[in-house]
């Protein structure tokens, strides 16, 4: 057994975990990215490339059947975890490492599970749009019409079979493209677990190619609401120092999102250290160099901006935020720059103390998710995930009242 | 002046595992960089390729509903079968393996083979993210696949040949490098876009989870990532044959030459990807076809003036 231990000895000094995010939890969510980056450890980008599922939070009812079926995509050997304080990340991990060498358990694990992967008409039908890594057809609507399809078959074999049905499952139907051309059409859902994504976010998009033909926005809730630990929970009673520090781990945490989404893997990772940092402790003022660093060679670059030309986020956020001097930079990349001179700038207090309150979260982030159909409209997904991640949707908020959908 | 002569074929034995050796550091470099800038140890970064390879030589192989299984394998396994068909034509010092008349031609049909196999990978899995993956390679492909021709043809003009081993003969006295550095530089770009790399990697990044990799998990998985690596590893040994004197230099004996120089193209390569964000491919083509495309032209024509006078 000499070999086999030394490969999964070796394989677990490199984790891949798939991180479920439940809306409330960011704090525990940044937790966990800080702790994998400790251990050399990586956040997973789909199921496929996981060993480790962590569920951040207590989801509720969809996300917890999204969840099921991304379990089943895992493959194995797999592990699942869940964690609800950010002072049981490294525990919780150490015990997910534990499991995955235990070879007996995955072996049973192996021999349990369904060797064909999920149809997407199981009982889940509601939620295997919710899976990053889904099947084409997998969309509400198709699989529906694979159910009646389906039992229509069982009862009577004569019905009409023109169109072959792979797995069960009817073929994309044509439509007309942006350019008159005649294009597949599919009904692809992004979110609710996708890297860099807002939490608990779903967007159904109706897709031609790459490019969004139409989109609708939900936010699946959480169970129940996160006890206010730590920083991101709960607003009321903390320091000023508090409040700065707060008002920089989000902004450099959007920052790290928008830069790992357009592709420079290493300015996020600069942007997640220094919010990693202040989130455990480390004074203001220590990480400003860094963030002044970070924010020239950021403005500096030249690549980025070519990259980032003409996207925007439109006037929504100018409106709402006119107050906190960030008018005028509607575009993706001005967001992203406005984001990390403001979180310079708070780390130096430069600003008066009222500067970084939020500004009624709950009006604001509705106004975004209702923004989102408008702007995604006839984007390419590389742009449309640039628009929602420099949005910086608060999607906690939202569901923490009684009435979440939008 | 180096005799390149073909050696027994058995060597075609070696071969693969000198790849893989090569591909192998590239790996480790990146790890190196990777760790540095998250403030791990050195070593822990270098092995980061172990690491990845014992864990996913230990994952389960996966499949999707109505998947096109073998479309799909054939794609996960040919990069690497591409990658080790290109050293059959690249010169290692005096030795080749196969020195044939249109090295370089059969050197461009393997890369242009990755169009075929990334748009399998992205399509057998029978899903969105892995499909708009294939998309955006065949994209890119368009844009990087005329331009890398011309830089091809630019050496074998000047060396009035396409055999591998005249245009490494044809830079006895100049490396092709200094006077032909547009072909040198967009060479050394397809090549990086070819094997989905940094910049490139638009096909399998995060905002897609993943792309073509979306779906693919163990050995498959294991063999597109060995297969980036190896067609990277390629790419910088055949930049040294046609741009830099392939073995030629002082002191060490030719075969060393061709390693270290590859090795450090292909280190320059690796940290490429760290210095910069994402190429769109939609922007890309732009750019390719406006810029790049001429300026290239432009290369090929000065070469074959320049070509042409000295007779």
């Amino acid at each position: 057994m000499g070999l086999r231990s030394t490969l999964a000895g070796c394989a677990t000094h490199r984790v891949h975990v798939l991180v479920l995010e439940v809306p409330g939890w960011g704090e525990t969510r940044m937790r966990v990215e800080a702790e994998l980056a400790r251990r050399g450890w990586t956040s997973a980008t789909s199921p496929a490339d996981a060993d480790v599922l962590l569920v951040c939070g207590k989801p509720g009812e969809e996300l917890e059947s999204a969840c099921a079926r991304l379990w089943s995509q895992l493959p194995g050997p797999r592990v699942r975890a869940a964690v609800i304080t950010a002072s049981d990340v490294a525990s919780t991990l150490e015990r997910a490492m534990d499991e995955l060498l235990d070879d007996a358990r995955h072996h049973s694990d192996a021999r349990t599970r369904s060797r064909q992967p999920a149809k997407p008409r199981d009982e889940t039908a509601h939620t295997e749009h919710a899976a990053p890594g889904d099947s084409v057809e997998s969309t509400e609507h198709d699989v529906d019409m694979a159910m009646d399809m389906d039992v229509d078959m069982d009862m009577d074999m004569d019905m009409d079979m023109d169109m072959p049905m792979p797995g069960g499952i009817p073929l994309a139907s044509g439509g007309p493209d942006r350019d008159g051309l005649e294009m597949d059409v599919l009904h692809v859902p992004l979110g609710p677990v996708l890297p860099h994504w807002p939490a608990g976010l779903v967007v159904r998009c109706v897709l031609q190619g790459d490019v969004i033909v139409s989109a609708q926005a939900e936010i699946l809730p959480a169970a129940a609401q996160p006890i206010g630990d730590g920083l991101v929970a709960g607003d009321s009673g903390r320091s000023v120092d508090d409040k700065r520090r707060l008002a920089v781990i989000r902004r450099s945490d959007a920052a790290a999102s928008v830069l790992a989404l357009a592709g420079w893997s290493f300015a996020a990772g600069r942007a997640r250290r220094i919010r990693d940092a202040v989130a455990s402790g480390t004074a203001l003022l220590g990480v400003a160099a860094d963030l002044d660093k970070l924010a020239q060679s950021v403005g500096r670059s030249w690549t980025l901006r070519w990259t980032l030309k003409g996207i925007t986020v439109g006037d929504t956020l100018a409106q709402a935020e006119n107050g906190m001097g960030q008018s005028g930079s509607e575009t993706v990349r001005g967001r992203l720059i406005g984001w990390l001179d403001e979180a310079r700038r708070t780390a130096r207090d430069d600003k008066a103390e009222g500067a970084y309150e939020l500004q009624d979260p709950l009006a604001l982030q509705r106004s975004l998710l209702s923004e989102i159909p408008r702007l995604l409209n006839g984007t390419d997904i590389a742009t449309a995930r640039l628009i929602i991640a420099a949005l910086e949707i608060e999607t906690a908020p939202v569901t923490q009242t009684p009435q979440s959908r939008i | 002046m180096i005799d390149i002569i073909e050696v027994n074929p058995v060597w075609a034995l070696f071969a693969p595992v000198a790849l893989g050796v090569l591909a192998l550091a590239g790996a480790a470099l990146n790890g190196i960089l990777v760790s540095r800038a998250e403030r791990r140890s050195f070593r822990s970064g270098a092995a980061i390729p172990v690491f990845e390879i014992a864990r996913l030589m230990r994952q389960r192989r996966r499949t999707t509903v109505a998947a096109d299984v073998l479309l799909w394998r054939i794609g996960c396994a040919g990069l690497v079968v591409v990658a080790v068909l290109k050293t059959a034509v690249i010169p290692v010092g005096p030795w080749v393996l196969a020195d044939i008349p249109v090295g370089v031609v059969w050197f461009n049909t393997m890369d242009v083979l990755v169009w075929a196999l990334v748009w399998l990978i992205g399509w057998g899995a029978n899903s969105a993210h892995s499909l708009v993956g294939g998309y955006r390679f065949l994209a890119q492909a368009v844009s990087y696949e005329l331009p890398l021709m011309f830089a091809l043809v630019t050496p074998a003009v000047a060396a009035h040949s396409l055999r591998v081993s005249d245009v490494v003969a044809a830079q006895q006295e100049l490396w092709f490098v200094i006077w032909m550095p547009i072909a040198f530089v967009v060479f050394c770009m397809s090549v990086v876009a070819f094997s989905n790399w940094g910049p490139f990697a638009t096909a399998a990044s995060g905002d897609i989870a993943g792309g073509i990799l979306t779906e693919v998990s163990g050995v498959d998985r294991l063999l597109i990532l060995a297969g980036r690596y190896a067609l990277l590893t390629t790419g910088a040994a055949f930049a040294v044959v046609l741009f830099f004197g392939g073995g030629a230099g002082p002191l060490l004996p030719s075969w060393l030459w061709t390693l270290v120089k590859t090795l450090l193209l292909l280190a320059a390569f690796v940290a490429l990807r760290h210095r910069m964000p994402a190429v769109r491919p939609e922007r890309l083509a732009e750019v390719a076809w406006i810029i790049v495309l001429p300026a290239v032209l432009l290369q090929t024509l000065a070469v074959s003036i320049v070509v042409a006078v000295r007779g």
